[in-house]
């Protein structure tokens, strides 16, 4: 499934939108450093963590989108950073949890 | 064969919101070289970590890339503390990160260890109260 098409089943929040690409696996973790070490490539990166360094840190695993979980929003760096990368960044009610069950039951993943 | 690109950055110690940009550069380096994604996202993981460790530990340093066809060689280079015990700096989970820089997402203790992991070669050579040089070998794969 495609980050529009899950936007649009999920009803999430979107704070920055990126190009067409398909969700393929998903990862939880706020953890800078095992996020990049353990998450692959076109993930759904589920996270409460809103600061700048998320955005880099997406770029470098290469997630397919970014979902802010628990109804965090990102701070106004990480707004405007991932704007100018063109990265996905979602926004959750829900939490992690609740969160990642959303992302494997419509994405299939 | 001994010519390289060799590139170079002043990492910025007081802003974590530009770390990452040495690792981002040579990462898009690479990828217009047309070096494999696995081995492009190998170097700029452990770059990027390296960059990291600099803005958190040592108020920032030097990064010099040097590219040959087969391979990069990376040394990044800070006259922040040193490391007084590598051996337990290696060790996964160990962090001196402060609760402030943990609450950023930083200081899983994993930095090193991922450079280790993502590298071909590392080697630190550090001194305390005068600075710590880590050197990165990652080789490109076929």
């Amino acid at each position: 499934m495609t980050v529009a098409e899950f936007v649009a089943r999920s009803g999430y929040t979107v704070f920055s939108e990126g190009e067409e690409r398909e969700i393929e696996s998903g990862y939880c973790g706020d953890f800078l450093s095992n996020i990049i070490s353990r998450a692959t490539d076109s993930c759904a990166w589920l996270t409460v963590m809103n600061n700048v360094n998320v955005a880099a840190v997406a770029t470098l695993i290469d997630c397919a989108c970014i979902v802010l979980c628990e109804n965090v929003a990102p701070d106004d760096a990480l707004a405007a950073r991932a704007k100018q990368l063109g990265l996905w960044v979602l926004g959750a009610k829900e939490n992690v949890f609740e969160a990642a069950k959303t992302v494997a039951k419509l994405c299939n993943v | 064969m001994n010519e390289c690109i060799r590139l170079e950055y002043d990492v910025d110690g007081e802003n974590f919101a530009s770390a990452g940009h040495a690792s981002e550069s040579v990462k898009r380096t690479l990828k217009q070289m047309g070096v494999s994604s696995l081995s492009v996202r190998r170097v700029a993981i452990a770059m990027y970590e390296g960059e990291i460790n600099m803005v958190i530990h040592a108020h920032g340093g030097r990064a010099v890339a040097e590219i040959y066809p087969d391979h990069i060689d990376i040394r990044l280079e800070d006259h922040g503390p040193g490391i007084a015990d590598i051996s337990l700096a290696m060790q996964a989970g160990y962090s001196t990160a402060t609760e402030n820089i943990r609450s950023l997402g930083f200081g899983a203790g994993m930095g090193l260890p991922n450079m280790k992991k993502y590298s071909d070669d590392m080697q630190i050579e550090s001194t305390v109260g005068e600075g710590t040089t880590v050197k990165l070998r990652v080789d490109f794969e076929e």
